[in-house]
């Protein structure tokens, strides 16, 4: 174990060497490009013995890793925005074909028009996949993730692929301290891989021909149960993480709270605001009010049973969104209204950070504030610096 | 059969019964002879087209290969990560894209492209059906001239695409033509092909009964005409030599090649075409003959 300033990127990197990973696809877009440029440069140095297959677009990275995969080999891949978007085929492919992949999203906004910075929409958008999808608020969460998805993502009882998102440039950018475990330790963690099947000559199997309706519907249900079940394999393989490779965080549960058990009042979020929202929260307390957070670290499989108990006896609670399901309010905000519409009298939202807009701590701490004097809008878009006269109906009219 | 076929075939046959192929199906015989040609130790990778198809509903697969269906664009690239993980693991495994003209010529260009200018180890075989047939054929980048197709019913206004010829400017190992009238000439290229390390294009002319109007008892008659007639050169492109194929050979003179109206009138599709329109696709076929003759 040792101690080293990295970024988000570089952990996932560092990441991906300890998982052992046997071929890469690689196609750059930002802010992921350095993930790969890292594990480019661990190859050509000879650290690491990855095949990297440096495809000519996203579709292709998604479809190599997922060829890799099928013939038995453990596979990455990682992406962002538009990359995400243009591998949205392929990414159903993957889950349809129930094989274990891992593949890091350095969120980012997507176009039209042009935007190179954070939000989560992109990741967000997947949602309905079939992949397990998990969220890291700082660059140790992130390589302590990408290390678990592998052994998730190949525990028989799941058989789906995964991916870890991150704040693009918030984490995949900035340095600090990340612990790095022992190659030993991660070999004693990830056993080798295990899949349903493999292609390979020795036992030919025919995959993804045309399934019967009947036979089709019972696989999405299928992947639709594994999906839940995963929750308690999650926990199960967390627990063991925390134990044998990790010294810092704790694994054992899908979602993390903060301050929350006596809590009135709670904060949802997920990602990289979790840190702010968190000293925002410790100056409320100052002042008496008992609020806390509930940080969402698993999108999928979505934990109804930790989240209810989690916000159980709160009088309110507002979700905080960096995405947008367009016409409905923050996808967070949707999901944990249709989790506790029934046991919390008041849930709000809030959309903001959109396209890499900075929302700061002091921000935070006037939308908590306004939040407990009970905001009106059950949505409420918020632009941190006093928005221009102009109200854009098309990209024109930013002239 | 007189020419040896038989006895491969017994060693390996690469379909097998119970297709979902209609009667005459030119990629059905493709694929009996991909078995003749590669036998065993060979993996299969199919993109969408006739070719998802042909194989039949699951639990069962008429091909007799470890098949993985991918999506449309998928081919090369999926194929890629096969190969690149079959290294990683010490096997020697042909991995083999089956993708048909839509899945060349249109959409999956940028990922064939991509898989041929890193020099991937595999082998991809272009079934050309000339449109897509498996949606009812429409025209695709691969139809040719004066063709009528169900989204060109008053004939295709452009050439097609010499994706062969496309294939040779990639400057891989090996790149050949077949057709399936020519069972011989066909199953020597592949089992040349599989010898090769690197990218290999084998583009394959498959008449259809069904797109190309003719009786489906006449799918091999048409695909001789087609080469008889010049329409479809057979060649092969190895170590930056281009040489032409016994069936062709008569082609480089333009006296000794068989009319094209022999190859048009024998199928439903050409029908809408005038004089001027033959002369075009006459004076394609000869600008083909000319470039061809230029790399010999
Ligand atoms: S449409 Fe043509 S290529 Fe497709 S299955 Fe029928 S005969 Fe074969």
């Amino acid at each position: 174990m040792i101690r080293k300033i990295i970024s988000g990127n570089e952990a996932v990197a560092l990441a991906v060497k300890l998982a052992r990973v046997g071929v890469t696809g690689i196609y750059p877009i930002t802010p992921q490009t350095t993930i790969i440029e890292k594990l480019a440069e661990m190859k050509a140095s000879g650290e690491i013995n990855t095949e990297i297959v440096r495809v000519e677009s996203e579709h292709s990275a998604m479809a190599a890793t997922f060829g890799a995969a099928l013939a038995g080999i453990r596979s990455f891949t990682a992406t962002a925005s538009q990359g995400l978007l243009y591998m949205h085929e392929m990414i159903w492919w993957v889950a349809g074909s129930r094989t274990p992949v891992v593949m890091v999203v350095g969120t980012r906004a997507v176009g039209a028009p042009w935007n190179i910075w954070n939000e989560h929409t992109d990741f967000t958008s997947e949602r309905d996949s079939g992949w397990l999808m998990a969220f890291a608020s700082n660059p140790q969460e992130a390589l302590d993730l990408t290390l678990q998805a592998f052994r998730i993502s190949e525990d028989e009882r799941v058989f789906l692929p995964m991916m870890v998102g991150m704040d693009g440039f918030i984490l995949s950018h900035t340095k600090t301290n990340v612990i790095i475990p022992d190659q030993e330790d991660v070999d004693e963690y990830l056993p080798p891989r295990r899949q349903p099947y493999v292609i390979d000559p020795e036992d030919p199997v025919g995959m993804g021909n045309i399934f019967p309706p009947e036979e089709y519907m019972k696989l999405r249900q299928s992947i639709d149960l594994s999906i839940k079940n995963s929750e308690d394999v999650i926990r199960e393989l967390g627990m063991e993480y925390n134990k044998k490779l990790n010294v810092l965080g704790d694994y054992s549960t899908l979602n993390v709270t903060y301050k929350l058990d006596d809590a009135d009042y709670a904060v949802v979020v997920m990602g990289a605001w979790a840190g702010d929202t968190m000293e925002a929260i410790d100056k409320l307390r100052e002042r008496g009010v008992k609020i806390g957070m509930l940080r969402i670290r698993y999108l999928r499989p979505w934990s109804e049973k930790e989240i209810r108990d989690a916000l159980k006896d709160k009088k309110a609670v507002l979700v905080l969104d960096r995405s947008i399901s367009m016409g409905r309010g923050g996808p967070l905000y949707v999901e944990i209204k249709s989790t506790i519409s029934d046991i919390v009298p008041s849930i709000k939202g809030v959309v903001s950070g959109l396209g890499g807009v900075s929302v700061s701590k002091s921000d935070l701490l006037y939308l908590f504030e306004k939040f407990l004097q009970g905001i009106r809008e059950d949505v409420l878009w918020y632009y941190p610096k006093e928005v221009g006269k102009i109200e854009l109906r098309t990209p024109r009219d930013i002239e | 059969m007189s020419l040896g076929l038989r006895e491969i075939l017994n060693k390996h046959n690469g379909i097998l019964s119970g297709t979902s192929a209609c009667p005459g199906c030119p990629e059905n015989m493709a694929m009996r002879m991909l078995g003749m040609g590669l036998g065993k130790d060979t993996v299969l990778v199919v993109v969408a087209g006739c070719s998802s198809v042909i194989q039949g509903n699951a639990p069962y697969n008429a091909y007799n290969f470890p098949t993985v269906n991918v999506a449309f664009a998928a081919g090369p690239a999926t194929a890629s990560g096969l190969a690149r993980a079959y290294r990683q693991k010490g096997k020697n495994v042909t991995v083999v894209v089956w993708a048909g003209d839509g899945g060349t010529a249109d959409i999956g260009f940028a990922s064939l492209s991509g898989a041929a200018e890193r020099n991937e180890n595999i082998l991809y075989l272009c079934v050309d059906n000339e449109a897509y047939m498996n949606s009812g054929g429409q025209r695709s980048g691969s139809t040719p001239y004066g063709a009528i197709t169900t989204t060109t019913p008053e004939g295709k206004k452009e050439n097609k695409k010499n994706l062969p010829f496309l294939m040779i400017a990639h400057n891989v190992p090996y790149v050949a033509t077949a057709s399936v009238g020519y069972p011989h000439d066909y199953v020597e290229k592949l089992k040349k092909a599989k010898q090769i390390e690197g990218f290999k294009y084998i583009h394959v002319l498959t008449p259809d009964p069904y797109g190309w109007l003719f009786d489906p008892s006449k799918t091999v008659e048409v695909a001789k005409l087609a080469v008889q007639t010049c329409y479809w050169p057979l060649f092969e492109y190895q170590n930056g030599k281009l040489e032409i194929s016994q069936e062709s050979l008569h082609c480089l003179d333009k006296r000794t090649r068989r009319p094209i109206r022999d190859f048009l009138s024998i199928q439903g599709r050409f029908k809408r075409m005038n004089e001027k329109d033959v002369q075009l696709l006459e004076s394609y076929i000869d600008q083909m003959w000319e470039k061809l003759k230029s790399m010999l």
